[in-house]
């Protein structure tokens, strides 16, 4: 750039040094960006905590949040395919079959919502809502299966509900 | 652009005649700049409101679609409709007792029952979509975690898979 620019302007001043310097052009810095500003959401509190030469913090591993987590998550997901189908196959409504896919659908529901908090709410930047969203959860899931308990057990239960709704 | 000043400037200064007619302050404009001394400990909260006004970089609408990512966020999308619907209703339950609600399956069945087919069907079809989805692309989860289909080409096969298995089993429930 300097280089490139240099000479020409060199060559202006030496030629025409009166002029020139009157017709240099006006310097104007241009907005930094030019495109659309399109957002989902506006940014978030900014967190600074210490410098850009600071090292990365390495986590405590946790199999609890790791391996274990992970395995019980593909546990219940493969037990889920029988699950779902074995009920509405037999046919005839059976109560340990409703209570175990009930089961299986409060966990991996449970599990899902979580991963969306874990993802949505970065415990970085909300701290204090990424911890009321958890409870908040928690709180449902126990609701969601108070509620399914007594589904099961003062109704037609999980497999004869469901049959019983979508074929009215 | 700045450099551009910068050398402007440089060589303005170095070019300048020795003896001119000209008004000096033409060629030094003079700008005024009001000055603040701040302790270093503010640096982190100035860089924090600064990067408030930074542009938010271009996202999910600049890339193309594709079956790949656009598969996984509905993987997502559909799995908390369905565990959504499943929560409201066990929810509900609890809770509409004391208002005097009736939720019992025999009560919404028959009161469900009651709707025209039309509307059944477009309440049917995007709910018998949306679980079918979200159990085939789960079985497809489960064949990647055994380390298979784990390619690009594996991904478009098993996607494919996964929406034909979700037309079928839609219509399917629809004819239940």
């Amino acid at each position: 750039m300097a280089s490139a620019f240099r000479p020409s302007a060199a060559r202006i001043l030496a030629s025409k040094p009166a002029s020139a310097i009157r017709f240099l052009p006006q310097t104007r810095v241009a907005a930094f960006h030019v495109s659309q500003r399109s957002q989902i959401l506006p940014p978030g509190p900014q967190i600074v905590i210490g410098t850009v030469n600071d090292p990365v913090p390495i986590p405590t591993s946790n199999a609890a949040h790791g391996s274990y987590h992970w395995a019980f998550e593909r546990l219940i997901a493969l037990g889920m395919v029988p699950l779902t189908i074995a009920p509405f196959v037999a046919g005839t409504a059976n109560p340990a079959l409703d209570a175990a896919l009930g089961t299986a659908l409060v966990l991996h529901s449970h599990i899902g919502f979580d991963a969306c908090v874990t993802d949505y709410f970065p415990k970085r930047q909300y701290p204090k809502t990424r911890t009321f969203m958890i409870w908040l959860l928690r709180g449902a899931t126990i609701t969601a299966a108070v509620g399914l308990f007594s589904f099961q057990t003062n109704d037609v239960g999980l497999t004869e509900g469901i049959k019983k709704m979508w074929k009215a | 652009m700045l450099s551009t000043k910068v050398i402007s400037r440089t060589l303005l200064r170095t070019a300048r005649p020795k003896a001119t007619s000209l008004n000096t302050s033409f060629f030094t404009p003079r700008r005024l700049v009001a000055t603040e001394s701040v302790p270093a400990s503010s640096a982190s909260s100035i860089l924090a409101s600064q990067r408030l006004n930074r542009p938010v970089s271009p996202h999910l609408t600049i890339y193309q679609p594709q079956l790949t990512w656009y598969l996984s966020s509905l993987n997502r999308v559909t799995g908390v409709t369905v565990a959504g619907l499943f929560y409201l209703f066990t929810i509900g339950y609890v809770f509409s007792k004391p208002f005097g609600v009736n939720m019992s399956a025999a009560n919404i069945s028959r009161k469900w029952g009651e709707l025209s087919t039309p509307i059944k069907l477009a309440v049917k079809a995007p709910l018998a979509a949306v679980f079918s989805f979200h159990c085939w692309n789960g079985v497809r989860h489960l064949v990647w975690d055994t380390g298979r289909e784990l390619s690009v080409r594996g991904v478009y096969r098993t996607g494919y898979g996964v929406l034909g298995l979700t037309a079928v089993s839609t219509i399917g429930l629809l004819l239940v």
